[in-house]
């Protein structure tokens, strides 16, 4: 015991635990090469899967000639919906309650959906085969625009609809109409708009855009004939939920189906759900018994899989001539492709959609949102964020700007006013939400210091006034909250399967641990900031914290990792099952310094008797004593496992400020500053919290400033390659600067929030906010994203700015 | 995807000739680069295909070709083509062909096209931008295919210098004495030569 004595402090910080900006475990094997994706994963024997895809958005199958496929060696099958009809696999349930074709069965219902597979040596044998796949199609007409569909004489999209008037959300008034969800009180926000004083309202449309992480969609699937078991290697942000749904699809017991999700490259909601791509694979390795990889490219993965928002939004706020807002109005036509398939919790068919009401206190709120089918692909997921919390928080805080401009009053003073206030929380929104806490005021004041709010308008002023100047300055400013963390399980399930989430950790006897989970990193470095929560909670270094994910024969069962729900429910998950651990370790502790536990103090990695600071036992020796010689009456081992249901959502917050300036000959809009001061409660890690907040400002960026899926009229989607695409990289992104208060959430062990989607959800809004400021004097209300030089050239022509 | 075309070629070929060409499909399949008929199904009826050739990009368009008008006295051919590539692309066109005489000089006509293509799959997601360009490309070289194989038909009489022996041609394929005359199949890289061209051309304002 020769070691030098070290102060509590030198201890804790060695521990690398909470608050410690340590550097992410994960990066070393991805800066190398040497991360394990699905592609990387080679089997013996293993096949390769390609898929034919339909040429036109709408049409009937007539025919479909496999010969010339069958006849190219090294195919080693072609497959159809009538060969899965036999097992009842031409059809699948949706994660929103409706059903999507496998493979088209007599119809094509949009481009690129998929209408056979091929079964290949390799992946150019597969490639050659689907060319020679004949497919004869005869077209029907196209809708594309949900209110063209919505028409009486609209053209069927969903024929195996027919005469279903009843949905998985209620009645269905129209062949192509899906559900009509309604939320707070429309009498109470009716009676709001008789008696205001000012009204506004808005039309705007939030493109169809894609997630469009750098790893597309795949999955390696491998049937053993002679066990019956089924090893599915797999992009999925949540690989248990995926055992479940492949166990009820293809009858084999769940525990005879291993789900692996490898390392990801990126998620955002594209790997939610479960694509025909996926269950094909599977198919065809159980029916050839052999492996089966399937990898799309990147044409594949923006056109056929999950894109995100499609909502035409129609926004009114009632308000005092002084600007207090006293009702909100708000109608959406949500465009969700052929199937729906929105991967939102059960109850809510328009996820999060009703946290509408912002971060102001209004007292009367509706909202109702009508989900449509055209003929696009399905989806409608949660691209880096809470379930239709970015559509709606664009919704509201573009209407805040709105008022502000009608009654000719500040952005920043007209939601100072119509804050909640600090001492309201918890506070109960108009939708019912209840807001753990919030302090919008104290941030909101921050920023507009740092930013000096004051300087940047009279600079605008002053270039107003100059008829010469070569841009329009435009300031945009959001206050958002965000609901996260889904959730409770009275509230919030998948398939049945409430929405917890689940930490398993085993102390080993020298002291080093493992923790599995169930949910899964994509990038947001679990691995690292889940061994900080334990290294705090139970005092052993982060550095020799194994954290497991991903793979679910060992991992326990979890709903996964999207809507910022990992720290939220996870990592309350993680605290408590460590505080079962110290718990045990109090006893063992106890025994083994012959006090009673109530004479213990508990300081950073040791019980330390009280009042004598030379009497201790660290972590590391209470870890070897409970291998070696547990206490009368306790188990051996230390370990424990937690399945958490949240109490309540979590609702972090943030200030965005933005300062574009536009050019008026060409209409390119620079970002000249972005301040964003976000509120995530406690932070865990504060270095991964910037590059997280980094990372969704420019995904946010892409959003605002170039990313569209543009149809044509017969349907062709037209942005579905890269060079049309728009990801931003270091060339276009602006400079960000960041900033944080600090909220704890009540009711999370850990007072964390979570953070990885609130600079994605309020920074679209920013943006669109600091272009149309820049127009605001010329009388424009509202300008739809995307702000790329094309579209706000043509907006300074027609307002009569440009150059 | 759609393309609207409206586009008048004034000819050097009296409006005789050119009519005889324009009613004879396998001869005027023959002036369209890459394209072919290989069958006819009935007395309107065509099969046929074209072979686009970009790079080492081969599309082969196979599909049919029905003459859905054809108006001697208005010199006017309407015609709806219908193919698919095996690649993941479709295409139809409906395409309205009249030849007006020049009255101020009888040797010489206009070539009046107008053309809805629809273009779906592939071909219109990559293709998007260039479907102009490139249909006014395969255009001019069909309109000079045509024109060129137009002169070798037997000239009818009283018009220009040329003899006047021969009969209009009646049912035999106008083109039987006329040997092909022009590449076979599209060629990306004259095409985006001539893109490059007109591209350069429009810079500089001299373009038509």
């Amino acid at each position: 015991m020769n070691a030098p004595v070290q102060t509590a402090e030198a201890r804790e910080l060695a521990l690398a635990g909470m608050g410690a900006s340590r550097l992410r475990k994960e990066d070393a094997r991805f800066i190398q090469g040497k991360g394990n994706y699905v592609d990387d994963i080679k089997m013996a024997g293993m096949l390769h899967m390609d898929i034919v895809r339909s040429p036109i958005a709408h049409g009937r199958i007539v025919k479909i000639n496999k010969e010339a496929a069958l006849a190219i060696p090294g195919v080693h099958a072609v497959l159809t919906a009538d060969d899965l009809k036999p097992l009842k696999l031409h059809w699948m349930p949706t994660l929103a309650g409706d059903v999507a074709a496998v493979l088209a069965d007599q119809k094509v219902h949009f481009q690129m959906q998929e209408v056979a597979i091929v079964i290949a040596d390799d992946r150019y044998i597969a490639a050659d085969a689907v060319e020679a796949v004949e497919v004869e199609y005869e077209e029907l007409p196209v809708v594309l625009d949900p209110y063209a569909a919505l028409q009486p004489d609209a053209p069927v999209i969903r024929d195996d609809l027919a005469g279903k008037t009843e949905g998985a959300h209620g009645k269905r008034d129209h062949h192509n109409h899906i559900f009509t969800w309604d939320a707070g009180d429309k009498s109470a926000a009716d009676a709001a708009f008789d008696k205001a004083e000012v009204t506004v309202s808005q039309h705007m449309y939030y493109p169809r855009v894609h997630p469009c992480p750098l790893e597309t969609c795949g999955c390696v699937a491998s049937f053993d004939p002679i066990k019956g078991e089924l090893t599915t290697f797999i992009t999925s942000q949540a690989p248990h939920v995926v055992r479940t749904v492949v166990s009820m699809l293809s009858g084999i017991p769940e525990s005879k189906v291993r789900i692996v999700s490898p390392d990801i490259g990126g998620g955002f909601g594209n790997k939610v759900g479960i694509y025909p791509g996926y269950v094909c694979a599977i198919v065809s390795s159980i029916v050839l018994g052999r492996p089966v990889k399937w990898v799309e490219d990147r044409i594949e993965n923006i056109s056929s899989t999950a894109f995100a928002r499609d909502y035409h939004m129609d926004g009114e706020l009632a308000a005092t001539a002084d600007g207090k807002i006293t009702g909100l109005r708000v109608n959406v036509v949500a465009d969700h492709g052929a199937f729906d398939a929105c991967a939102d919790p059960t109850k809510f068919p328009a996820g999060m959609f009703h946290i509408v009401s912002g971060s102001y206190d209004i007292p009367a709120a509706h909202a109702s949102v009508k989900g449509v089918y055209t003929n696009k692909a399905p989806g409608g997921v949660a691209y880096r964020c809470s379930f239709r919390v970015t559509e709606a928080v664009y919704l509201i805080e573009r209407m805040v700007d709105v008022l502000a401009q009608k009654l000719g009053m500040d952005k920043a003073e007209i939601r100072a006013k119509n804050f909640v206030k600090k001492e309201q929380f918890p506070y109960t929104s108009a939708f019912g939400f209840e807001y753990d806490s919030g302090d919008y005021q104290t941030a909101l004041d921050k920023v507009l210091e740092a930013v000096d709010y004051k300087g940047l308008r009279a600079e605008q002023a002053a270039k107003r006034a100059d008829p010469n100047s070569p841009t329009l300055m435009g300031i945009g400013l959001v206050t958002f909250t965000e609901v996260v963390g889904a959730g409770p399980s009275k509230m919030c399930d998948i398939l049945g399967v409430g929405m917890f989430d689940s930490c398993e950790i085993r102390i080993h006897p020298t002291g080093s641990a493992i923790a599995r989970m169930g949910t899964i990193t994509q990038g947001q470095g679990h691995q690292t900031t889940y061994a900080q929560i334990i290294a705090t909670e139970l005092g052993i270094p982060s550095e020799v914290i194994q954290v497991e994910e991903g793979d679910t024969s060992t991992a326990p069962y979890g709903l996964g990792t999207y809507g910022s729900r990992s720290t939220p429910v996870a990592g309350a998950a993680i605290a408590l099952a460590a505080r079962k651990i110290h718990a045990k370790a109090r006893k063992i502790a106890a025994h083994m310094l012959e006090v009673n536990e109530n004479d213990l103090d508990w300081e950073v990695d040791r019980f330390k008797v009280k009042g004598d600071d030379s009497k201790f036992k660290t972590m590391a020796e209470v870890a070897w004593q409970a291998y070696h010689q547990p206490p009368d009456g306790l188990e051996p081992g230390l370990e424990a496992v937690h399945y958490y249901d949240p109490p309540n959502f979590t609702f972090p917050f943030g200030i965005y400020l933005c300062v574009v300036d536009i050019d008026r000959a060409t209409g390119e809009t620079k970002v000249r500053r972005f301040y964003a001061l976000d509120d995530c409660g406690t932070r865990i890690n504060p270095m991964i919290i910037d590059g997280q907040i980094h990372g969704g400002l420019t995904e946010g960026f892409a959003v605002a400033m170039g990313q569209q899926m543009p149809f044509d009229a017969q349907g062709n989607l037209l942005g579905n390659t890269l060079m049309d695409y728009f990801l931003p990289t270091f060339v276009e992104t602006p400079h960000w600067e960041t900033d944080h208060t600090v909220t704890p959430s009540p009711h999370h062990p850990l007072g964390a929030k979570g953070v990885a989607e609130s600079p994605h959800v309020g920074s679209i809004p920013t943006f669109t906010s600091a272009v149309v400021d820049a127009f605001s004097h010329l009388g424009v209300t509202h300008l739809d994203m995307p702000h790329n030089a094309f579209r706000t050239w043509k907006a300074l022509r027609e307002h009569g700015a440009a150059l | 995807m759609e393309v609207k075309l409206d586009k008048q070629y004034p000819l050097d070929v009296d409006a005789t000739r050119a009519w005889a060409l324009l009613t004879d499909l396998k001869a005027v399949a023959g002036c369209m680069p890459g394209a072919e008929i290989t069958e006819q199904l009935s007395e309107t009826s065509y099969k046929g295909g074209v072979k686009v050739k970009v790079g080492p990009a081969v599309a082969q368009f196979g599909g049919t070709v029905d003459v859905i008008e054809a108006v001697a006295a208005e010199r006017k051919m309407v015609l709806r083509g219908k193919g698919a590539d095996k690649g993941g692309s479709s295409a139809s066109m409906d395409l309205t062909a009249i030849i007006t005489a020049d009255p101020s000089n009888p040797a010489h006509c206009v070539l009046n096209g107008q053309a809805a293509v629809i273009v779906n799959g592939k071909f219109a997601q990559f293709g998007g931008r260039m479907m102009v360009q490139v249909s006014d490309m395969l255009l001019a070289q069909f309109v000079e295919n045509f024109r060129q194989t137009a002169l070798t038909l037997p000239a009818p009489e009283g018009v220009g210098a040329a003899t006047s022996s021969a009969a209009a041609p009646t049912g035999e394929s106008a083109t039987a004495t006329a040997a092909p005359v022009v590449a076979r199949e599209i060629n990306g890289l004259a095409i985006f030569w001539a893109l490059l061209k007109s591209w350069f051309g429009g810079l500089f304002g001299k373009r038509a």
